[in-house]
């Protein structure tokens, strides 16, 4: 910019930032009505410009799909469950107690009906790093932000009834650990490295079922 | 105080700033994107990255470039893993997408759709530098340019602009 004349040299700053102009740009404009009434356009513009960027988030929100918009909620427990100090302390209470609080965020994804393709789930899963070959129609799937990692956050079609499967690669459980709470019943299962969460409102977890579905997960 | 406890008030300042600055986050992701869902992927692989590496920000007031600069990455790392398709503006507007919904000020709509068209080159920086507040240094060292580099794209940016209002551009800059 050493070459330029003070007028182009003017209009380039102006342009590029109206609201920040260098010492030599103001003294400028002192003497050059056209470059002033260059900045006042773009002075102009640029607060257009700010009103264009701020999207209208609300908008968003109501016209979210459900699973997209149960998805941001759930980052936002993370940042919360966060704060509450939840990650410091792992025993499988409280990883139970944060699953039924994830699930609970989530609670229209038991509102899901129609089977998910097969490449929708096949994606839910790589981005959780596991792998499920479920025996029941997958009807809800996302790879939910839980504790600092994606988990597959399924919801699975038994023959007795709704049911949440959370496929938590990076948490173990000693042992089988059953809970209740809000009207749900669930229980996390050791499963290899990682562990499985199992909940339903249609009374308890069928030990069979909890036996087929561990049986079928991979890391 | 503690270790632990000054631990506990770090982590709910900090996710007190992330949702102070979630919504222009995801505002930033979305004019990188211009995706919906790619944008959200983006904030929600943002806040995780940041959470992990939250220790890395000395000074609360620098919070927002340095969110931004992580979704940044975090968008360019999701457009190379996924070889995301190029966004067709008329595309976008078909599907209804709220940032060009056609029930809001017709002058705004007018000019998110340019700003959209603008190419990737100009609309970074100005997002950047608009929503996000970097200076044009920052701007430079952000996206690894000269600050005269990101001087010229700024300009050319507001310039193709100027139409919208009946402001003819003006001569370009070298």
């Amino acid at each position: 910019m050493s070459d330029a004349t003070p007028h182009s040299n003017a209009r380039l700053h102006i342009g590029a930032d109206p609201h920040s102009l260098p010492a030599e740009v103001t003294a400028h404009l002192e003497g050059c009505a056209e470059c002033r009434r260059f900045r006042d356009e773009m002075l102009m513009l640029d607060g257009k410009v700010h009103a264009a960027l701020e999207l209208p988030l609300s908008e968003f929100r109501q016209r979210a799909r459900p699973a997209r918009r149960l998805a941001l909620a759930a980052s936002v427990v993370l940042a919360l469950s966060v704060a509450g100090g939840f990650w410091l302390f792992r025993p499988a209470t409280a990883l139970a107690g944060e699953v039924v609080a994830h699930v609970e965020d989530e609670a229209d994804s038991w509102n899901m009906h129609q089977p998910l393709p097969p490449a929708q789930v096949a994606e839910v899963l790589r981005k959780a790093a596991a792998e499920f070959d479920s025996p029941y129609p997958i009807v809800y799937g996302y790879p939910c932000p839980f504790r600092g990692h994606r988990v597959a956050h399924l919801v699975v079609q038994t023959p007795t009834g709704t049911m949440t499967v959370m496929l938590i690669r990076h948490e173990q459980v000693r042992r089988r650990t059953e809970f209740s709470r809000d009207g749900m019943q669930g229980v996390l299962l050791p499963a290899g490295e990682g562990s499985v969460a199992l909940l339903t409102r249609d009374g308890t977890v069928p030990d069979a079922v909890a036996e087929e579905v561990v049986s079928r997960v991979h890391w | 105080m503690n270790a632990a406890s000054r631990g506990t008030t770090g982590s709910a300042t900090f996710t007190r700033l992330l949702e102070m600055l979630r919504p222009d986050l995801m505002r930033f992701a979305w004019w990188l994107a211009r995706d919906r869902s790619v944008a959200e992927d983006v904030v929600q692989e943002t806040l995780i990255r940041a959470w992990k590496s939250r220790e890395e920000l000395k000074d609360p007031a620098a919070a927002r470039p340095w969110l931004f600069t992580i979704a940044r990455r975090e968008h360019a790392r999701l457009f190379e893993r996924k070889r995301l398709p190029t966004v067709d503006v008329e595309e976008v507007e078909a599907l209804g997408d709220p940032a060009l919904a056609t029930d809001g000020d017709a002058g705004l709509i007018d000019l998110r759709r340019a700003i959209m068209k603008l190419p990737e080159e100009y609309r970074a920086p100005l997002v950047l530098q608009v929503l996000g507040g970097l200076s044009t240094a920052e701007i430079a060292t952000e996206l690894g340019l000269t600050q005269a580099a990101v001087l010229t794209r700024l300009f050319r940016a507001r310039n193709r602009l100027r139409t919208l209002y009946g402001l003819e551009p003006v001569e370009d800059v070298e």
